[in-house]
């Protein structure tokens, strides 16, 4: 059984999970920090944060995805839309103990800049202390491909609402993740 | 059964040996405004230029120890000569040189690589360049290629209008350091249109004990012109610990491009503490390839400022961190202009309780439109000792761009070695040739004679599994 945490609903700054099993943690519009521990083998836990940012909308958000323990897997996803004047500042950390041989660490941040008056900073770092381990990480930011938005056009649609496909289509991406592990999940509306 | 052994990646120092030091003048250890004033006194140079020494003099003082990358709490700056005069004179051949100057150079193999393969040499040993060349060809079509006092002297227009403008002395505490007791390093100028085919080579040497070199070094490329610019660098293994802390500016004008190559690899007892800027014009191309295997700590970030349209900058590096050894390296990228496109690609393996960092930035400033920036970092871990981080920074002020960074962390693949073993490859050599495939892609920017020299630094003699 997938045990789901909001933290939305239910914020807390740390998360330490000793028990193994699946687990996901969702954030959306969070601003603080939140460190994930994996404190026992055979822990696996996906963390999916969503930010959409509208006018002088800021977030501040730190993660920390910390091994303490061997062979677990931690995997985050962190997707962002922001448009106007909003801010987004992000650092992530993976830090792998030595004692957390035999672990995986993903951490992966995409944003997606509608407006040039939008900051966004990306800070993805790793601090890997055991050798036997596999972590990455990944950062794009940009605007909407011009030749996604081209081919949308194509199809008869007006800019704006080939625009809004599009970003539907990314912030879908982490909600059909999401399903796949809690069936049950729905996303509250933006 | 016991834990297998790490592969032996081993950089086998060659270069540890000491000349005895038969020096035409060595200021007094430790640093005051007096010996500020007579390292500038002794050069005979322009009263501003003094006044510049004892500027960056006082803003050293002032200047914080960085809080990041690696220990330098153990630097005790009275403890460190600051200026050592080799020889009352430059040599014109390399047979002018003292004896114990000239085999120095003979072991590290310059004067043969010279004939071979340089357009240009210049080769400095503690705080002057002893021994300098150019080809006539490049003399005829306008280069300049000298140490810095000698521009300073000869050009001092030019050294006036550059020095300094990158790197100001208050950038940082290294920075400051270097400005106030800098002393040698190179001076390039390749006028326009110029292609210097041939690379200039330059070589840095430390052979007395608890020194400091403060090598300071300005590359001008006048728009279309092209130069490759190499630098290695080796000192003697003392118990006692030695700083190395350069400043290098380029000027990367319209159209030209500039690489620079630096192939580090100071003995473990240097503290390696360096500044390198570029500024890129429109059009223009700067290349770094870093290459860090010595010292005991480098802290060094080259970076290209992307100020003119279309302007292209790249770093590629290599780290290898062994036993006490912390390599913070990295690159920074800053785009101030439309069509500007960036690219970092990083190679670290840390071995033996070594230590490699990352440590990057990429900024775009509003109105570098359809910019592009492409980060790749790689880190092997050799064993459970090593240690490999990753900081990276991005702050984008920009809508039409394109930023991509990627990283991973392992160690040699299992799969790879199982493979390469079930082909006939011994452990030993399937582990070697996945290494040297990890680092290729940087190690094949490097030129020949250097690529032939890291393969064999990375010797991979198992001797013996253990286990």
């Amino acid at each position: 059984m997938v045990e789901f945490i909001d933290l939305s609903k239910h914020n807390q700054e740390k998360l330490v999970f000793d028990k193994p099993g699946e687990y996901v943690v969702f954030m959306h519009n969070l601003s603080g920090s939140v460190t994930v521990e994996l404190a026992a083998p055979r822990v696996e836990v996906d963390i999916y944060g969503l930010f959409t940012g509208k006018n002088a909308d800021q977030f501040v958000i730190n993660t920390t995805q910390h091994h303490t323990a061997p062979g677990s897997v931690s995997n985050l996803l962190i997707k962002g839309v922001f448009d106007d004047e909003s801010k987004f500042n992000y650092q992530g950390l993976i830090r792998i103990e030595k004692s957390a041989q035999q672990s995986h660490a993903y951490q992966k941040n995409q944003n997606i800049i509608l407006s040039s008056k939008t900051y966004v900073e990306s800070k993805p770092f790793l601090e890997i202390l055991a050798n036997d381990v596999f972590c990455t990480h990944g950062s794009t930011t940009g605007k909407l491909s011009e030749d996604d938005l081209f081919y949308v056009e194509s199809r008869g649609l007006d800019k704006e609402k080939a625009k809004d496909l599009l970003i539907q289509g990314f912030i879908d991406e982490l909600y059909e993740k999401i399903k796949q592990k809690v069936p049950k999940f729905t996303p509250s509306d933006k | 059964m016991s834990k297998p052994a790490a592969p032996n990646v081993d950089f086998e120092y060659r270069y540890g040996f000491s000349m005895p030091q038969n020096y035409t003048f060595k200021a007094r250890k430790g640093l005051d405004r007096d010996v500020v004033i007579s390292i500038s006194k002794m050069k005979n140079e322009p009263e501003w230029m003094t006044e510049y020494r004892l500027k960056a003099y006082d803003i050293f003082l002032k200047k914080p120890m960085p809080t990041w990358g690696g220990d330098l709490s153990r630097i005790n700056f009275d403890e460190i000569y600051y200026y050592i005069k080799p020889v009352k004179e430059q040599a014109a051949t390399w047979e002018d040189l003292p004896k114990e100057i000239k085999e120095t150079y003979d072991r590290i193999g310059i004067p043969e690589a010279e004939k071979k393969y340089l357009a240009g040499v210049s080769a400095q040993y503690e705080s002057e360049v002893v021994y300098e060349s150019i080809n006539k060809e490049l003399d005829k079509l306008g280069v300049i290629f000298c140490d810095m006092d000698t521009a300073l002297r000869k050009y001092p227009e030019i050294v006036k209008e550059y020095f300094g403008k990158l790197i100001p002395a208050h950038d940082n505490k290294f920075a400051a350091l270097n400005s106030a007791v800098w002393s040698g390093g190179s001076f390039v100028y390749v006028p326009k249109g110029v292609h210097v085919t041939l690379p200039l080579q330059a070589y840095f040497r430390i052979n007395a004990e608890k020194f400091g070199q403060f090598e300071r070094t300005l590359i001008i490329a006048e728009p279309g012109s092209q130069v490759h610019y190499v630098e290695g660098c080796t000192a003697p293994i003392y118990t006692t610990d030695s700083l190395h802390s350069a400043v290098v500016e380029i000027y990367v004008k319209e159209d030209a491009r500039v690489r620079y190559t630096t192939v580090q690899n100071w003995s473990k007892n240097v503290y390696n503490l360096v500044t390198k800027r570029a500024k890129a014009e429109a059009r223009g191309f700067m290349e770094w390839i870093d290459c860090n295997i010595g010292s005991q700590l480098t802290m060094k970030y080259p970076s290209v400022y992307l100020m003119g349209e279309g302007a292209r900058g790249e770093v590629l590096s290599i780290a290898f961190a062994g036993k006490d050894q912390v390599q913070d390296a990295g690159a920074k990228m800053l785009h101030f202009a439309p069509n500007t496109s960036s690219r970092i690609v990083s190679k670290s393996i840390s071995k033996d309780g070594g230590r490699t960092s990352y440590r990057g930035l990429i900024q775009v400033f509003p109105g570098a439109t359809n910019s592009n920036v492409y980060v790749s970092c790689d880190a092997l871990i050799l064993d459970e000792e090593s240690r490999s981080d990753t900081y990276p920074y991005m702050k984008i002020k920009e809508s039409d761009v394109s930023i991509q960074h990627e990283a991973t962390v392992e160690k040699l693949g299992e799969e790879k070695l199982f493979y390469l073993m079930s082909r006939g490859l011994s452990k030993v050599d399937a582990e070697g040739l996945l290494v040297n495939g990890f680092i290729d892609p940087v190690a094949r920017e490097i030129p020949l004679e250097y690529s032939i020299e890291l393969n064999r630094l990375i010797n991979l003699e198992m001797a013996g599994s253990v286990g």
